[in-house]
C-alpha cells in the first residue's frame, strides 16, 4: 500500500519537471527585460581614453648623410669621447654573455677608451704643414747618430702646453729633463763607479745613459742652470778620491778581483813562484773570476775544474 | 642445516682470482743472459777502467770487514748489503776518473784535492768508498772521515781542551774514529817504518817515546780516552811529515767535508755556549790534512747538502757549501760532478735488484721508476723498497 | 632459504661492475648519480678502443679520477684499501708509507729466508713478492660466517650468519691491522704487520686462528641458525 503510493508520486513528479523543461523552451525571447546593472557608486559610463605617449620621430644619425669624400678633419677637429652619430664607422665594443658585441650606439665601453679619431694621417700631415714655419732647419751635416751623440751629447727636453685655462701658463711646462750619455763623461773605471752610486737608479744599464730631471724651482730656465750644475757637481764630484774610499776592504768589493784574494796567495804558495811565473795561471786567475762572479752553475764550475787541472798538469778526462 | 648454508656460500663465493700481473716469483726465469751487462767479475778496483762502468763488482768479505767494519757505510746502504747477501758497488764515472787521476798522479808534487760535490742522495758516499777500495787495495795510509756531521751534530760528549784554550775536545768520538782508523790501516801500521818522528809528553808520568811505532800512538789514544782528541791532532802531523818523506803513501777521504765550515754546530761548552766548527780540536787536524803543503798524498774530499741544516739547503755546489773560508782553504780543487742515473746505469740497477730478487719485474717498469725517482739513485732505491 | 636466496643475489650483485652507489644514494657525493666512474688505466681504455665501447662512454658525464689513481702497473684497489683502513686522521701518506714499509720488511723477511734455503727447489717455492703475500694473507683471513645477536623470547641469540664479501674483506683486514697493533711498545707496526702478513699468507699465526675460532662458535651455534628466518 505504502508503496503504491510512492510510485504514483514519482510519476507526478516526473510529470511536472517535464511540464517546465517544455515552458522554459518555449517561453519567447524579449529584449525589452534586458538586465540593469546597479550603479551604486553613480560611475561614470563613458571614460575618455588616454592617449598613450608617442615619442617625437628621431632624426637618421648624421653618418648616413655623411658624402664618401668629407673632409675628415673637420668633422672630428679635437680630441673628444666617441660619439656614434658622428664616426660612419660599424664599431663595437664589450662582451656579452652570448652574441656579438655590442654596436656603437650608447655603447659605454666605447665612450670610456681614449680614441685617436683626431690624429688621422692627413690631418697630421696638414698639421706639421702648418708648424713649419716655425722650426729651424736641421743641421745638414749632422747625419748619422753616432755624430749627433758626438756634437750634441746632452739632450734637453722639455714641454710647452697651450689650452684654455685661466692662466696660459702651466705648471708642468718648467720641468726639465737633460739626457747624456755616461761614457761622453770620459770617466775611468773608480770615477765610473763613483759617478753611478751618485747617480743611483737615474742611470740605465741598458742603453748606458743618465737621465737627471729637475722640477724644484718655478721657472725653466732655473730648472735647466740647476740641471747643469747638477752635471758639473757630480762630475767633479766623482773625480774627487775621498780618504775614507781608500778603507774599501774585500768584503765592500762589487766584483771579485782575483789579484786581492787569497786564491792568488794559495797559488804563490802551491807552487812556491810569483804569480807570473806560473804558467797557465791566466786561464786560471781568469775562471776563479768567472766562477765567483757569474755565481755557481755546471758550466761555470766546469771550467774551473778544467782550468785548475791545466794549472796543476793533470790530464783531462 | 648450517652445513649447506656454508656449502652455499663457499660455491657463491668464486674465490677472488689473483690478478695476473702478480705473477709469482717461484716461476720467473733468471736473467742470467743480463748477468753479464750488468755485473763484471772483475773485483780489484785498480784494474777497472770506462768499460766497466755502470756495472757492479762484488768487494770481498774480507775487504768489507776491514774497510767498513761498523757505520762506516750509510745505514740504508748496510741494510740493503745484509739483505743482498753480499756488498756491491756500482763503477760511475767520478770513482773511475778519481781513480784515474790516483793512477797518473805525480806524487812528488803537493797533493791535489779533489772535491765530489752532487745533489742529494747521487751518490757521492759510495762513489767514495768505491776509491777507498782502489786505495785500500793499492797500500795507501787511509785517512777516512765516514761523515763528519756525527762530530758536530751528534758529538756524544765534549770537554773543554786543555792543551788549548778556548777549544773543545770530542774525545769519546775522537778515539771512536782512531778505532777506525786503526782497523782500516791494520796491515800498514804493522810495518815498522811508520814511526814516531818525536817524543810526546802526555803529562809528567805518560809520554810516548821517539821511534815509537805509530800503532802505539794509535792505541793510547785509544786506551787512554782523554788524549784522544789531542792524538788525532798529532796523529795528522805526524802522517803528513812521513808521507812527505816518503814512507809511506797516504789518502784522505772526508765526507761531509763542509761540515767543518758550517758556523754552527751542537757542541757546547760547560757554559752551554755554543761552539763553532773552528774551535773543536779535532777539526784542526783534518783541515792541517786537507792541506796541499806535503806529498805522496792525495785528498777526496765530498761535499754534501746534508752536513748543513734544511733552512740552508740551497745548493749542491761546492763554492756555496763550503763558504768562503772553506773555498779560500781548498782552492785549487778540482771538482768532480756526482751526477744522478744515466739510462744505462739505471737498467743496470734495476737488473741488479731483479737478480737479487728484491723487486718483481712488470712491463714498463725502467720507464716508470726513472721518473719517479727522477734517476736519482736514493729516490729509486727508496722506491724499489715497496715494490 | 629465501632470503638466503636475497642475499646471495646481492652479493652477485656487489660483484659485478655495478658499484653499491647505484642503489644507495651516496650524500656527501658532488656527483650526480648518473656520472659514470673513470677510466684511467691505460689497458682498459686499450680494450674499451678495442670493444668500441669507449664512442659510447666519451661523451657521458664522468667523474674526475681520484688523486691515489694512477695508471701505474703496481697500483692495486685491495691494497689502496688497505691503506686507507691503516689511516688514522685522514694522513695518508702516513699510512701509505707504513704499508710501504712493512712490505719492504716481508721482501727482507722473505730474502732471509731465501738465502737462508740450500737447496734450489725450496728456494723457488719461496714466495718473494710483497703483493702476493699480502693477497694471500687477506684471502685465508677472510670469516665465512659470523655471529650476531637475535633476541628471541626475551633472550638473546648468537646466531651464524654468512658474511658478505666485502665484510669479510673488511674484517680480515681489520683483524690483521688489529694483530698489528697488538704488540709490545718497542715493537715498529711496520715489523709486526710484516709478520702477521707472513704468518697469515701461510695460514698460520694470530689472524688466522681467529677466523677459525670464529667458524667453530658458529659451527657451535648451529642449532640457532634457525632464528636468522623465523
Amino acid at each position: 500500500m505504502f508503496n503504491l503510493a510512492r510510485n504514483l508520486e514519482k510519476i507526478n513528479f516526473k510529470n511536472l519537471e517535464k511540464q517546465i523543461i517544455l515552458q522554459y523552451h518555449n517561453a519567447p525571447q524579449s529584449k525589452n527585460d534586458e538586465f540593469k546593472a546597479l550603479n551604486l557608486y553613480n560611475v561614470k559610463t563613458n571614460r575618455t581614453i588616454r592617449k598613450p605617449f608617442q615619442r617625437p620621430p628621431l632624426p637618421d644619425p648624421r653618418t648616413n648623410q655623411m658624402p664618401i669624400d668629407q673632409d675628415w678633419g673637420s668633422v672630428w677637429p679635437g680630441p673628444r669621447s666617441f660619439h656614434p652619430a658622428s664616426v660612419p664607422l660599424p664599431v663595437r665594443q664589450g662582451y656579452v654573455e652570448k652574441g656579438a658585441p655590442p654596436d656603437k650606439y650608447a655603447n659605454a665601453e666605447l665612450m670610456k677608451i681614449p680614441n685617436f679619431l683626431h690624429l688621422t694621417p692627413p690631418v697630421i700631415k696638414r698639421q706639421c704643414e702648418a708648424l713649419k714655419k716655425f722650426c729651424t732647419p736641421w743641421p745638414k751635416s749632422l747625419k748619422s747618430v753616432e755624430q749627433m751623440e758626438k756634437f750634441f751629447p746632452v739632450e734637453v727636453t722639455s714641454s710647452d702646453y697651450c689650452h684654455s685655462s685661466p692662466t696660459i701658463r702651466d705648471p708642468l711646462a718648467r720641468i726639465v729633463t737633460i739626457r747624456f750619455k755616461l761614457k761622453s763623461l770620459k770617466l775611468n773605471e773608480r770615477e765610473t763607479d763613483k759617478f753611478r752610486r751618485l747617480v743611483g737608479d737615474r742611470y740605465n744599464e741598458a742603453n748606458d745613459t743618465v737621465t737627471i730631471v729637475t722640477d724644484r724651482c718655478p721657472l725653466r730656465k732655473q730648472n735647466y742652470d740647476y740641471a747643469l750644475y747638477l752635471l758639473t757637481a757630480l762630475y767633479h764630484e766623482s773625480k774627487k778620491v775621498e780618504p775614507w774610499e781608500e778603507l774599501k776592504s774585500e768584503a765592500d768589493m762589487e766584483h771579485y778581483i782575483w789579484e786581492n784574494n787569497a786564491s792568488k796567495q794559495s797559488v804563490e804558495a802551491l807552487f812556491g813562484q810569483k804569480v807570473e811565473e806560473i804558467p797557465n795561471i791566466e786561464e786560471y786567475s781568469k775562471a776563479v773570476t768567472y766562477y765567483m762572479n757569474e755565481g755557481e752553475n755546471d758550466y761555470t764550475i766546469g771550467k774551473y775544474g778544467e782550468a785548475v787541472k791545466k794549472l796543476l798538469n793533470l790530464p783531462s778526462l | 642445516m648450517l652445513k649447506t648454508t656454508v656449502e652455499i656460500i663457499l660455491r657463491s663465493f668464486n674465490r677472488k682470482g689473483l690478478s695476473s700481473r702478480y705473477l709469482s716469483t717461484a716461476v720467473q726465469p733468471r736473467h742470467d743472459e743480463k748477468l753479464e751487462t750488468f755485473r763484471t767479475p772483475e773485483n780489484d778496483p785498480s784494474k777497472h777502467n770506462s768499460q766497466h762502468l755502470a756495472q757492479f763488482y762484488r768487494i770481498p768479505l774480507e775487504d768489507k770487514n776491514a774497510l767498513f767494519h761498523q757505520s762506516a757505510l750509510p745505514k740504508s746502504f748496510e741494510e740493503q748489503t745484509k739483505t743482498f747477501n753480499e756488498i756491491c758497488l756500482m763503477v760511475r764515472k767520478p770513482g773511475i776518473d778519481i781513480i784515474n787521476y790516483l793512477n797518473t798522479l805525480d806524487y812528488t808534487k803537493p797533493s791535489v784535492r779533489f772535491v765530489l760535490y752532487g745533489q742529494k742522495g747521487s751518490g757521492k758516499t759510495l762513489s767514495l768508498a768505491h776509491i777507498l777500495h782502489y786505495a785500500y787495495r793499492n797500500n795507501y795510509l787511509l785517512v777516512h772521515v765516514p761523515w763528519v756531521g756525527n762530530w758536530m751534530h751528534r758529538s756524544k760528549e765534549f770537554s773543554n781542551s786543555e792543551t788549548q784554550e778556548g777549544y773543545v775536545d770530542i774525545n769519546l768520538d775522537a778515539a771512536a774514529w782512531l778505532l777506525h782508523f786503526k782497523t782500516q790501516n791494520v796491515k800498514l801500521l804493522k810495518n815498522t817504518d811508520l814511526k814516531l818522528l818525536e817524543t810526546i809528553e802526555w803529562n809528567s808520568r805518560e809520554s810516548t817515546l821517539k821511534d815509537a811505532p805509530l800503532l802505539e800512538l794509535v792505541e793510547h789514544g785509544i786506551s787512554r780516552i782523554k788524549f784522544a782528541s789531542r792524538v788525532v791532532n798529532i796523529l795528522a802531523d805526524q802522517i803528513k811529515r812521513l808521507s812527505s818523506e816518503g814512507v809511506c803513501k797516504t789518502l784522505v777521504a772526508i765526507d761531509g767535508y763542509n761540515a767543518f765550515f758550517y758556523p754552527s754546530t751542537k757542541v757546547y761548552t760547560e757554559k752551554r755556549e755554543m761552539v763553532p766548527p773552528s774551535r773543536i780540536t779535532v777539526t784542526e787536524a783534518f783541515l792541517n790534512l786537507t792541506k796541499f803543503d806535503w806529498t805522496n798524498s792525495a785528498i777526496v774530499v765530498t761535499v754534501d747538502e746534508l752536513a748543513v741544516p734544511d733552512e740552508n739547503q740551497i745548493s749542491y755546489f761546492p763554492r756555496y757549501l763550503l763558504g768562503k773560508e772553506g773555498f779560500n782553504h781548498i782552492d785549487p780543487f778540482i771538482p768532480v760532478p756526482v751526477a744522478n742515473y744515466s739510462k744505462k746505469e739505471l737498467t743496470s740497477v734495476i737488473n741488479y735488484y731483479i737478480e737479487r730478487k728484491w723487486i718483481q719485474p712488470y712491463p714498463g717498469q725502467e720507464e716508470e721508476l726513472s721518473l719517479l725517482a727522477n734517476s736519482n739513485p736514493y729516490s729509486l732505491m727508496k722506491l724499489c723498497n715497496s715494490l | 632459504m629465501a632470503a638466503l636466496k636475497g642475499i646471495l643475489c646481492k652479493n652477485q650483485l656487489l660483484k659485478s661492475k655495478i658499484t653499491i652507489s647505484h642503489y644507495i644514494q651516496n650524500g656527501m657525493s658532488q656527483f650526480p648519480k648518473y656520472y659514470i666512474e673513470p677510466v684511467y688505466k691505460k689497458e682498459e681504455l686499450k680494450e674499451l678502443e678495442k670493444s668500441g665501447d669507449i664512442d659510447r662512454l666519451a661523451h657521458l658525464p664522468t667523474k674526475p679520477a681520484s688523486s691515489d689513481s694512477t695508471c701505474s702497473f703496481k697500483q692495486d684497489p685491495d691494497i689502496n684499501l688497505f691503506v686507507n683502513y691503516v689511516m688514522k686522521c685522514g694522513k695518508k701518506s702516513l699510512a701509505r708509507e707504513l704499508v710501504e714499509k712493512s712490505f719492504e720488511n716481508i721482501k727482507r723477511i722473505q730474502l732471509e729466508k731465501y738465502h737462508k734455503c740450500e737447496s734450489e727447489e725450496e728456494k723457488n717455492k719461496l714466495e718473494l713478492n710483497p703483493r702476493v703475500i699480502f693477497h694471500n694473507a687477506v684471502e685465508n683471513c677472510k670469516p665465512l660466517v659470523e655471529l650476531t645477536g637475535v633476541r628471541r623470547g626475551g633472550v638473546k641469540y648468537q646466531v651464524p650468519v654468512p658474511v658478505a664479501q666485502r665484510r669479510s674483506l673488511f674484517l680480515s683486514m681489520k683483524w690483521l691491522i688489529a694483530a698489528a697493533l697488538e704488540k709490545d711498545g718497542k715493537v715498529r707496526f711496520t715489523d709486526q704487520l710484516a709478520r702477521e702478513l707472513v704468518d697469515a699468507a701461510h695460514s698460520k699465526g694470530k689472524v688466522v686462528k681467529k677466523k677459525q675460532e670464529l667458524h667453530k662458535q658458529c659451527e657451535a651455534n648451529r642449532a640457532y641458525a634457525h632464528y636468522r628466518w623465523n
